[in-house]
């Protein structure tokens, strides 16, 4: 097992009577991506806030390398960085100012700054923008500059706040994997995010958020298991899939025939389908094409949450 | 990396910190030119015509004595109305997330604390100079000592009023609470205190002149005052210099300190109103 980074004992942080996080309790290991997963408001942005120290909790604690954020605030800010939601700038910031800045204050010195900064703008296409006013640029252009942060400072841990929101596709992809470049190099990745596809194809583990509390942590494929029938298996047959075929089927999940095609609902897909093979082969019946089809992240959200699409527009 | 002793990193980030107020200059800037002509417009018209209806011989100076008198009053005022106005600039950092982002930061907020002030108060403190510089020029006092020390009494008053302003702003967490706030301590401490007039004729109104009494602009502006013309104020002022100076020096040590212990202890991102 590798070393606990942090762990998030009973936190609860309140704003008022808000309960923001309820009872959170995880532990993230070293060199991991790791994602909170959840809708807007569900606490994700503020457990990441008590992480980076910039919350106090309510009552609980969040340990990093062993160290409070209640006790040892200055001992976890030096190992912790954080790239904001919302990027952190005022109108009359300029991104090379404000990262060269950023660069010193996280221990580079003079020309190390200088040169660290040119890199990571250069990087991610900021340097064109570097003497715009903040106020001047797009809201893509602004997350990067808030990233770039991150980047130059090269923390044990770093925490990114719904890192591609607002980024135009071919510039998440890109930011994807620079934020996997730093996992490379020896961070530990924390991603907030409510996008399935980003925390489907970035994170090693998700910890499913809602409302306050952890519903389910995991890796994708044991969330996925979670959900119970939730894989489909696809089977076309050589001929129409009769009552007696239906029945043979029965006893692996719930089957809908569809003429020669049924749909098997199972769980743990990939194996059921093995003795689905074979079981048909051994009553001597023909399958042309077998499919095994996984529940989304999205499947997986609601089921977990229990969650429905209308109480979340609300 | 760099790779310095803490005391050494700790007065680096002091350094990065009022490098960053400093470079926040320019938002204040149509600010500072409304509060420039505002001084100006003392400094030319109202001075000399307030020096001539004063009976300033009735408390033992003549007209130009306390027309000096006068500028060095402006000064303080202006001194600590700008000072204070660094409430509004924090204000807008709490919204646009830059004090989160601060907190964020790995550094000990005890010198997030002390950094910031120092920096507000240098701001504070520049911004003014020009309006110093005018009363020297007006006030014909060119002892270099004199200047330098005042300089030095004016940027310790305007670290510690700052101290003040960002424990003030970031425990309230309002807007509108702030405004309220900054507005009625501008509005009663200029008046209660010896900005306009000698101690020795608010003792002829108890309140007035004890609340002039504990007021830092009156320690203030009348230190000021002593700086340039010992002789002629020593007898006007509100104490003597050195209890003068060690009350800029209480309320330099008291507010620095205070906001340093908030922001340790108490200060935390989100629930700005």
């Amino acid at each position: 097992m590798s070393e606990k980074v942090i762990e998030i004992i009973n936190l609860v942080k309140k704003f008022g009577n808000f309960v923001a996080v309820d009872n959170i309790s995880l532990t993230i290991y070293s060199g991991e991506i790791f994602g909170l997963l959840g809708p807007n408001g569900s606490g994700k942005t503020t457990t990441l806030l008590t992480i980076a120290t910039v919350y106090k909790p309510t009552s609980g604690d969040v340990r990093v390398y062993g160290y409070s954020v209640v006790s040892d605030g200055d001992k976890v800010r030096k190992i912790v960085g954080i790239a904001f939601q919302e990027p952190k700038a005022l109108g009359i910031d300029k991104p090379y100012d404000l990262l060269l800045w950023h660069a010193k204050v996280v221990g580079y010195s003079g020309d190390e700054a200088r040169k660290v900064v040119k890199d990571v703008m250069e990087d991610l296409g900021l340097w064109e923008h570097r003497n715009k006013y903040f106020y001047q640029l797009s809201g893509g252009t602004r997350k990067k500059v808030e990233i770039a942060k991150v980047l130059i400072q090269k923390p044990k841990v770093a925490i990114f706040d719904e890192p591609t929101a607002q980024v135009d596709v071919v510039s998440k992809h890109y930011l994807w994997d620079k934020i996997k470049e730093l996992k490379e190099e020896g961070s530990t990745i924390i991603i907030a995010t409510n996008d399935m596809f980003e925390a489907e194809r970035m994170c090693e583990r998700i910890a499913i958020v809602y409302k306050g509390k952890v519903k389910a942590i995991g890796t994708i494929k044991e969330l996925k298991d979670f959900v119970p029938l939730g894989d489909t298996i696809e089977l076309e047959l050589a001929s129409y899939a009769d009552q007696h075929v239906l029945d043979i089927l029965s006893r692996f999940g719930k089957v809908q025939g569809l003429g020669n095609k049924v749909l098997i609902y199972v769980n743990r897909g990939e194996e059921v389908a093995i003795d689905i093979i074979d079981t048909l082969r051994r009553s001597g019946v023909k399958i042309v094409r077998i499919m095994v089809k996984e529940p989304s992240l999205d499947d997986v959200f609601f089921y977990i949450t229990g969650a429905k699409l209308k109480e979340e527009i609300s | 990396m760099i790779y310095m002793s803490s005391l050494l990193k700790d007065l680096r980030y002091i350094l990065l910190l009022v490098q960053w107020d400093l470079t926040k200059i320019v938002r204040r800037v149509i600010f500072v030119a409304m509060r420039s002509t505002w001084f100006v417009i003392q400094v030319v018209f109202f001075g000399p015509v307030i020096a001539q209806m004063v009976n300033a011989r009735g408390i033992g100076l003549d007209v130009s004595s306390y027309y000096n008198f006068y500028l060095l009053g402006i000064y303080t005022s202006i001194l600590f109305t700008i000072t204070a106005s660094r409430a509004y600039d924090i204000a807008e950092e709490f919204e646009e997330g830059i004090i989160e982002y601060q907190l964020s930061l790995p550094m000990n907020r005890k010198i997030l604390a002390l950094g910031r002030a120092i920096g507000s108060g240098i701001a504070s403190t520049l911004f003014t100079l020009p309006m110093f510089l005018t009363v020297i020029i007006l006030t014909r006092e060119f002892d270099l000592l004199a200047i330098a020390i005042s300089i030095v009494s004016a940027l310790i008053f305007s670290i510690a009023i700052s101290g003040f302003v960002l424990t003030t702003t970031l425990s309230i967490k309002s807007s509108d609470a702030t405004d309220i706030i900054m507005g009625v301590l501008d509005a009663i401490l200029v008046r209660l205190s010896t900005i306009f007039y000698p101690a020795v004729i608010l003792k002829n109104i108890a309140p007035y002149y004890y609340a002039a009494i504990i007021n830092p602009l009156s320690h203030l502006a009348d230190l000021l005052r002593i700086f340039y013309s010992f002789e002629e104020f020593k007898e006007i002022v509100v104490i003597n210099p050195e209890a003068m100076a060690s009350y800029i020096l209480g309320l330099f040590i008291g507010f620095t300190v205070l906001a340093m212990y908030v922001i340790e202890k108490k200060i935390e991102g989100g629930g700005w109103r």
